[in-house]
């Protein structure tokens, strides 16, 4: 398994199972979980047939100044309750009706149109956090327009005054997006916590910012910078300090932002943290069992070099010697 | 509102792993314990990862680019896409666990990755982990599992318990546990084996457990033989399986049974089978309804070598265990895995084992000639006895103090792998 994927796989299983056209009602209440601390809670509060959905996620306070509501209303709406679960900060509720008790469904009928649904909602938290990139790139679409208009030349490093979005979806780690005329700048503060890590962690950016260089020429720039935050964040206030804090830069350039490569595009960016966590933790895995092996292919030559048994003379106390098999 | 990191729970059995997450009741993924990797060059044993290039010797340059940004380490399936994947073309299958124990480390390692990274989507930092492992195993196996989660995964703290001790938490959510102890038997049985393991306060007794080779798979074996006896149109091993869950109960008294059927015809009963194409069959289930789960308690109906009736072993091993325990242990048998879910095991068990425990009694009442005050036997059936070591896993993992009793990254830094070697016990309220 090289990528991750970008749904929640439970989430998706349960909902497929729930959601067959022949499917009998039961309870659910079961907790989920995702990267990045993010929660959901499926469960079935007042009957069998209503399937409550909530989602919590850490930095839903930012997400809502960066437009998540509209984004959730356009995706969800049939869906959305207005007050979420306690604890949780989206609820969606599915009602697969009820005949005796005259409750009519509101998911659609056809399994095709179920199936999307389920792949949507299994697609919630990438769709939330979607929101400020969305944002961004219809930002980026207007700058670039006016730039036109302008006349602009392109690629000119000019501060187009748009606001820097952080998200802080993390305890310590926020994503940063910066739309301008020409580009969009996606800036992942990562903070390693053990010292391994941080080594593989090193490498693996050293390779992302590599990989343009020698194959991949359509991939967004990458720029990696250790301690001291890129300039394009540098004013946002609160930017914590250390040893061990590291800031990847993606650039997106146009080509990246075309209308069509535009959901893939947040989709892949978004889960780059998981990605390169996972990926740490395979080449340790790979490390491993090449040590393992290592160890074992030792282990032969030491029982190779164990002495024979050398034959040793036996006494009696009394010094006469016992002589086998010269009889 | 539950902490929004619930602790992960994972239990790799031999057959069938069950991951999930605490506080939830039921594993939210059950899947073989295989991983199916890429066959190297055919050859039927697992062989060494491939080197980088950079350890090899520098003459053999030739495609070396593409061997150097190799991925084939992630190349594998696990679960049930890896039985699909086996039946495929170059992937062959492995079962890292055997007998309940690790053996291949480097393919165990990968499967956790995958379950963590694919099925739980959990960043395994964030999480504390609560892992199983089986009566008896070596503390080498227990270090080795500490190595991986630790160094690999860099998880936030981690608990391993040992499966009976599960099993026997899972049972205080029966009405008939009235107090929550550790203390008790419990009776495992699975798919391969059926484990009878004396726990004392939280601890095995490792001399007294003992292991009978009838399980779930011997039953669905004689239910299909007797299907295959009576010639009917469907006697797949599918089939007996499904017969086995949905038909299948326990007796009181197999004569009487026998004659209850011939009374009443309507005990007997049909499945339909759907062979696919269309093709629909009628199989009749008859007196194997009750025959099946009978050859736990008369074993001799099925098998020529293995004799010793279910009661039987389990009082020997109480017997087998410290005077001053035995009370405690005939009071709390608990029932855990899928063979001893049938209908009434639980009771034919306890009314079986009574007879032999109140005929011990009784003769050193005799013997003696003084008076006893006879011992309790109880054995203990609950809803959640299929996947009961995970539900009980989930169930101590989302106790608050759950936490306190881990282990965590910066223990292990400090103290090396050895730290896992002792557990605290939880506190038994």
């Amino acid at each position: 398994m090289l990528l991750l994927q970008y749904h929640n796989l439970l989430l998706q299983t349960i909902l497929t199972e729930r959601l067959a056209i022949d499917a009998s009602p039961s309870s659910i209440d079961q907790i989920v979980s995702d990267f990045d601390n993010v929660a959901f809670h499926i469960s079935t509060p007042e009957r069998k047939s209503s399937i409550l959905i909530s989602l919590y996620i850490k930095c839903f306070n930012d997400l809502q100044k960066y437009g998540v509501e509209e984004l959730l209303q356009r995706k969800y709406g049939d869906y959305l309750l207005p007050t979420p679960e306690y604890g949780y900060n989206v609820s969606l509720m599915l009602d697969l009706g009820d005949k005796e008790a005259g409750i009519p469904s509101n998911i659609p009928e056809e399994a095709e149109a179920r199936q999307d649904l389920i792949n949507e909602i299994a697609l919630l938290k990438r769709n939330v956090i979607a929101a400020p990139f969305e944002i961004a790139f219809d930002k980026f679409d207007q700058l670039s327009a006016e730039a036109a208009e302008k006349s602009l030349e392109l690629y000119v490093p000019e501060d187009s005054g748009a606001e820097v979005m952080a998200i802080h979806y993390r305890d310590e780690e926020s994503i940063f997006i910066k739309p301008s005329h020409d580009r969009v700048t996606v800036i992942f503060s990562t903070i390693f916590k053990d010292e391994t890590d941080r080594v593989f962690g090193k490498v693996f950016l050293q390779e992302f910012v590599d990989a343009r260089r020698r194959a991949i020429q359509n991939a967004p720039q990458v720029l990696y910078s250790h301690k001291e935050p890129p300039l394009e964040i540098r004013h946002v206030p609160g930017l914590k300090t250390g040893d061990d804090i590291g800031y990847a830069t993606f650039v997106l350039f146009p080509r990246h932002l075309a209308p069509q490569r535009r959901q893939n595009c947040i989709s892949h960016i978004q889960i780059f943290r998981d990605y390169f966590h996972y990926h740490i933790k395979c080449s340790k895995a790979y490390m491993h069992s090449r040590m393992r092996y290592r160890v074992s292919e030792f282990l032969k030559v030491l029982n190779r070099a164990k002495p024979e048994n050398a034959e040793k003379e036996k006494k009696t106390a009394s010094g006469r010697r016992f002589e086998i098999g010269r009889r | 509102m539950a902490s929004f990191t619930p602790a992960v729970v994972m239990d790799n059995g031999t057959g069938y792993t069950k991951l999930g997450f605490a506080g939830n009741d039921a594993p939210s993924f059950i899947f073989p314990t295989a991983i199916a990797t890429r066959n190297t060059s055919g050859s039927g044993k697992p062989s060494a990862p491939s080197k980088p290039s950079f350890l090899t010797s520098s003459g053999s340059s030739g495609g070396n680019l593409s061997q150097k940004r190799g991925t084939e380490d992630l190349d594998f399936f696990i679960g049930d896409e890896a039985i699909t994947a086996a039946n495929g073309p170059n992937y062959g299958l492995n079962y890292p666990v055997r007998h309940g124990q690790v053996e291949n480390w480097d393919h165990m390692e990968r499967f956790w990755e995958n379950s963590i990274f694919k099925y739980l989507r959990c960043e395994p930092e964030d999480h504390h982990f609560l892992m199983t492992e089986p009566p008896l195993n070596p503390p080498e196996n227990r270090e080795n599992t500490a190595e991986i989660m630790f160094e690999s995964f860099n998880c936030a703290g981690l608990y391993i318990a040992v499966q009976a001790v599960l099993a026997l938490a899972a049972s205080w959510t029966s009405s008939k546990a009235v107090d929550k102890t550790l203390t008790g038997t419990v009776i495992d049985s699975g798919d391969g084996v059926t484990h009878i393991i004396p726990v004392a306060e939280g601890y095995v007794i490792g001399s007294a457990i003992k292991n009978i080779p009838i399980a779930g798979r011997d039953i669905t074996y004689f239910i299909q033989n007797i299907l295959r006896d009576r010639n009917e149109p469907d006697s797949s091993l599918r089939t007996a399986e499904m017969i086995k869950e949905q038909f299948c109960y326990v007796s009181p008294d197999i004569v009487k049974e026998f004659n209850r059927f011939d009374r009443e015809p309507e005990r007997f009963q049909k499945y339909l089978v759907d062979q696919g194409f269309g093709r629909r069959v009628s199989v009749d289930v008859g007196y194997e309804r009750f025959l099946a789960p009978e050859i736990f308690f008369n074993p001799e109906i099925a098998s020529s070598d293995f004799l010793t009736p279910l009661p039987e072993v389990v009082d020997t091993v109480v017997q087998a265990c410290p005077i001053d325990v035995r009370r405690g242990l005939y009071k709390n048998i608990v029932l855990s895995g899928g063979s001893t879910m049938f209908r009434d095991f639980g009771r034919r068990l306890q009314r079986d084992i009574r007879t032999l425990a109140d005929a011990r009694i009784h003769r050193s009442e005799v013997l003696s000639g003084t008076k006893s005050a006879g011992v309790e036997v109880q054995v203990i059936s609950h809803k959640k006895q299929r996947n009961a070591v995970w539900f009980g896993g989930s169930l101590l993992s989302s106790t608050p103090e759950f936490k306190s009793y881990c282990y965590t990254k910066q223990d292990y830094d400090e103290m090396g792998p050895g730290i896992v070697r002792n557990f605290s016990l939880f506190n038994v309220p």
